[in-house]
């Protein structure tokens, strides 16, 4: 059985001919970033994947058989009402990375992210935007400006483009594999006519725009000058920063190209580079602790003022512990109806709060379990009242608590969290991420969202201007292939929204009442895992020390291994705490702790800015 | 930011040269923590590989009866009779032991306070009735501050006092009541037991006589960086002589930390983890002449220890069933490990954990699991509770 993924687009159809019933084929259809997703996670063996996501894993072997442009490509361009250079924003579908970062090196001006169904609405004026595969064939002529990706690309290079092609793991490209890849492609291109033919028909169109879309736009061949234009994008976009430097090889080419060693890894991490999915899984498991450290001290002092470690005055309330999701990590939530379950009264909302401005609190991280009790009109009343009461931050509301009221309520998270915003929330708390991979997520917390589901929501608020922090809970049935894909998702979503604030870690903390084992994690570990996601994270500006499940003299340690933020002054905190880890501190504490460490305590609101160190 | 003098005393360190007084205050000075780390570990793997020790030890306390006055000290009780004092009789003492010492018990470590009241012969009955319950468990008995008390006390020679406790069936020195040798420091923190040279010149004797013995360092409370380097000197000085006498020796250097909760001192602020890893680095690096450094975990609390095996490190001590003087200054010790405990520490730590007797002889090896991380954590989930219950 050959596990193969594929994406579903028009012009992928001649490569994947006849797959569909091979019963030794295993397909798998799905936009772009889940093929990529699911080569890097190894849900398959071979993967038709855009070129980017080739680059970004690593370590990867392309077959000579892909999606390439030699000239005009027709399904990758910015359509617009005005010319190109009078274009001010341009609308990125970020379907596709590959043409995201093409168009960054190609026009060299903002863009902005956005779900390909509103871009092309979105098109207007001085605004223009991405189209991406079947809709931009289908609003071919409605845009009097199109500037086609693939053309430009071959007058600016005079090569040809390599938009996707088979890839695999280093060496996993089996004679089986290639020789069934081929045989669908030579089947797949001589049937392009009908295939063309059948898509128009069914969607009623012309036939003819797609027949020549697929048998004279579209070439399916990497040959020499193909590979050479695709080295130098792979190249380009390196040295621009929107991709690690390729390690990728189409595999005519039988060389084995050189690792580079751990050492240029750290190197190139510490000078800002980026690292692939490969590459940072080797630093993790190979490099030595003081080597990864430095590396990621030498990248929390480029980010950030050297001597300053910054801290929070905000307080954790857990607004109710009435829970739906019974997490098998979890000693704090009790089932609904449970006569141990509470929801905060006002009164005693309000004597926390007060609390919190007595002492000097700039905001509140207001977060709870997923009670069916609380509607969405019930945090829209509690918002409004904080902030015209108390006036502090709202940090509140982990993506499973939004998706629920979304559920709930049964509107989409883009209403929930704009009615929450105009409410009063000020930003999202990057809690319930644990493992961004659904095998792990499923074995601990099988109720909770999906990898997916969590990136969207924190995708939406980035959108509608709210900050964020991510974080990751390590250490239950993960794996460090696991935590590394973790990262890498952080990191591409951050690419392209820029709404992550800060990373923080720690691992799962064993107790009675949590329903997994304890592991062996062990404060090494936090310190290696800490410092490679400062290395990969190298599109997020801060890092936290998790001092209050790793202890005081640990998150002093860890302020040289790339963490260059103290977290928050805790008041309480119930759901660590329930777990047994009980390390507390007052602002006092944090500043004298941070100052004995070797460095100033700053306060800081919740983007981070500084609020001046109080006399 | 490495300074020059760092680089110097690195080439120093890597060919072997012997770091002077100048050179270790630099240490303690340096502001590259990692690369201070680094060096030490470099030191440590060159002696001891990826290898992390532990025993099975068991603790004993006789009595908490003490006529020094130590400001760091929230353990002893000034006189018999006061509330809190205890004195258990050799019997008792023995039955205290019982339910703390198994058949794979390799040490049994007795300190106790100065107590004026004793006579000479309940210490000699006491290693007798040890040795005659325990014969398989190791006597590490008395620091050399109750030995020179001994002396002082029952009006013999140390040698007499260590040769009569020998006879009965003393086995070797633990480390303690070092504390800071300087003048300056220890008549303020210490002033009324063995002096500095006192406590050395009990070692010294200890050696002559083939006894091994530990050394400590109480750090992190009045005491400068000079005053840590000369107690690390001074011990260095000791143990050079110990070496060309060829009988007894230091085995191990075991750095404590300072710890404020119920003690005389308890206005002070306590060490950071930051200073823990660098005195344990630093001392790897002085001590050239000794095999051993504990990141010891009562002091350091076990998940400092951990990296402390990164820091110069090779040992984490034992077991240690029922601590009562350290967790009196630091409440929130845990008061003992398991062996499985110990053997996860170490391996968390990315070391191969090795169980020793005292005299550092391999009792067991705990070859490191498959591969780090990842597998180890499934191996585990595996074999014991990961039935994720559902």
């Amino acid at each position: 059985m050959i596990r193969i993924a594929g994406v579903g687009f028009l012009n992928a159809a001649p490569l994947m001919h006849g797959l569909e019933s091979d019963p030794d084929v295993e397909l798998f259809l799905g936009p772009p970033a889940e093929v990529a997703r699911r080569l890097a996670e190894g849900e398959c063996d071979v993967a038709l994947v855009p070129v980017a996501a080739a680059a970004n894993i690593g370590e990867i072997d392309l077959l000579d058989l892909g999606i390439v442009a030699r000239g005009p490509v027709r399904s990758v361009v910015v359509a617009a009402e005005r010319p190109i250079e009078e274009l001010e924003r341009v609308l990125l579908d970020a379907s596709s990375r590959t043409s995201v970062i093409l168009t960054r090196l190609l026009l060299r001006r903002p863009g902005i992210a956005a779900p390909p169904h509103e871009v092309i609405a979105s098109i207007e004026g001085n605004v223009g935007g991405l189209i991406i595969g079947d809709p931009a064939l289908e609003v071919e002529g409605r845009f009097p400006h199109v500037f086609d990706l693939g053309e430009a690309w071959n007058q600016r290079t005079g090569l040809p483009f390599v938009f996707a092609a088979w890839a695999a793991r280093r060496g996993a490209l089996t004679e089986a594999i290639v020789a069934r890849l081929r045989r669908a492609a030579v089947e797949g291109l001589a049937a392009r006519e009908e295939t063309a033919t059948a898509y128009a028909r069914a969607r009623k169109h012309d036939p003819e725009r797609y027949v020549s879309y697929l048998r004279d736009t579209i070439s399916y061949s990497i040959d020499d000058a193909a590979e050479r234009g695709l080295a130098r994008f792979l190249s380009d976009a390196a040295a621009a920063g929107l991709l690690p430097p390729p390690d990728v090889r189409v595999v005519r080419d039988r060389s084995v190209p050189r690792r580079p060693s751990i050492d240029s890894l750290l190197t190139r991490a510490a000078d800002g580079g980026r690292l692939s999915m490969t590459e940072a899984l080797r630093v993790y498991r190979e490099a030595p602790l003081f080597e990864l450290g430095l590396a990621a001290d030498a990248i929390r002092k480029r980010k950030n003022q050297p001597s300053v470690v910054t801290y929070i005055v905000d307080r954790n309330v857990n607004y109710t512990n009435v829970c739906t999701t019974s997490c098998k990590f979890c000693a704090f939530y009790r089932p609904v109806g449970h006569e141990g379950g509470y929801v905060l009264s006002r009164e005693v909302l309000g004597q926390k709060l007060q609390e919190v401005v007595d002492a000097g609190g700039v905001q509140i991280l207001l977060q709870g379990g997923l009670n069916p009790a609380l509607r969405i009109e019930w945090y829209e009343d509690l918002f409004r009242w904080i902030k015209a009461t108390y006036g502090l931050g709202l940090h509140a509301l982990s993506p499973e608590e939004i998706l629920h009221i979304a559920q709930l309520e049964k509107l989409d998270v883009a209403t929930v969290l704009t009615r929450l915003h105009t409410a009063g929330l000020d930003s999202v708390p990057g809690g319930g991420a644990e493992i961004l991979v659904d095998r792990v997520r499923r074995a601990i917390a099988k109720a909770k969202c999906t990898s997916d589901e969590w990136l969207g929501v924190m995708r939406t608020a980035h959108r509608l201007g709210l900050r964020s922090s991510c974080t990751m809970m390590y250490g239950t049935v993960d794996t460090d292939v696991d935590r590394v894909v973790h990262l890498l998702k952080l990191r591409d979503l951050q690419d392209e929204t820029r709404g992550f604030t800060a990373f923080f870690c720690w691992d799962f903390q064993y107790e009675r009442g949590t329903r997994i084992a304890p592991g062996d994690h062990g404060t090494v570990l936090y310190l290696r895992t800490q410092a490679l996601a400062r290395l990969v994270l190298d599109n997020v500006d801060h890092v936290g020390a998790s001092w209050v499940t790793q202890g005081p003299a640990v998150g002093q340690v860890a302020l040289r291994f790339g963490a260059d933020d103290w977290g928050s002054v805790m008041f309480e905190e119930n759901v660590v705490s329930s777990a047994g880890t009980t390390f507390r501190m007052n602002a006092a504490g944090i500043e004298d702790l941070v100052h004995r460490a070797g460095f100033q305590a700053v306060r800081r609101n919740v983007r981070y800015d500084h609020l001046g160190t109080p006399a | 930011m490495r300074s020059a003098a760092f680089n110097a005393i690195s080439d120093k360190v890597r060919a072997g040269e012997r770091l002077t007084a100048g050179d270790a205050l630099a240490l303690f000075e340096e502001p590259d923590l990692l690369a201070l780390g680094a060096l030490a570990n470099e030191v440590r793997e060159q002696k001891h590989g990826d290898r992390a020790y532990f025993n099975r030890n068991a603790r004993l306390e006789v009595t908490n009866v003490c006529y020094a006055s130590c400001n760091f000290c929230s353990f002893a009780k000034l006189e018999e009779g006061m509330p809190g004092a205890v004195t258990l009789t050799v019997p008792r003492a023995i039955e205290a032991l019982r339910s703390k010492v198994d058949e794979h018990t390799t040490e049994v470590h007795v300190v106790n306070g100065l107590h004026p009241g004793l006579p000479f012969e309940y210490y000699e009955e006491l290693l007798r009735a040890l040795a005659s319950a325990f014969p398989h468990a190791h006597r590490k008995c008395f620091t050399a501050v109750e030995i020179h008390f001994f002396a002082q006390h029952y009006r013999m020679s140390v040698r007499q006092v260590l040769e009569r406790l020998i006879a009965a069936g003393l086995q070797s020195l633990p480390g303690g009541g070092a504390e800071i040798f300087h003048p300056e420091v220890r008549t303020r923190i210490a002033h009324d037991k063995a002096t500095g040279d006192e406590w050395i010149a009990v070692h010294r004797e200890s050696h002559a006589l083939g006894l091994m013995t530990n050394a400590t360092m109480l750090y992190g409370h009045i005491e400068t960086f000079a005053h840590r380097v000369d107690h690390l000197l001074r011990l260095r000085e000791l143990q050079d002589e110990s070496l060309k006498l060829g009988k007894g020796r230091l085995q191990a250097f075991i750095p404590l930390a300072f710890h404020p909760d119920g003690n005389g001192m308890q206005k002070l602020p306590g060490t950071t983890g930051v200073d823990d890893l660098r005195t344990l680095a630093v001392s790897r690096l002085v001590l050239d002449n000794v095999e051993h450094l504990k990141a010891y975990w009562v002091s350091s609390t076990p998940k400092v220890a951990q990296i402390g095996l990164s820091f110069g490190a090779d040992d984490v001590d034992g077991t240690i069933v029922s601590e009562t003087i350290y967790s009196a200054a630091n409440k929130k010790a845990p008061e003992g490990l398991t062996v499985d405990d110990l053997v996860r520490l170490i391996r968390e730590a990315g070391r191969i954990p090795i169980e020793r007797d005292t005299l550092y002889n391999v009792v067991a090896e705990h070859p490191r699991a498959a591969l780090e991380g990842q597998f180890k954590v499934r191996e585990r989930l595996q074999g014991r509770h990961l039935q994720v219950v559902s």
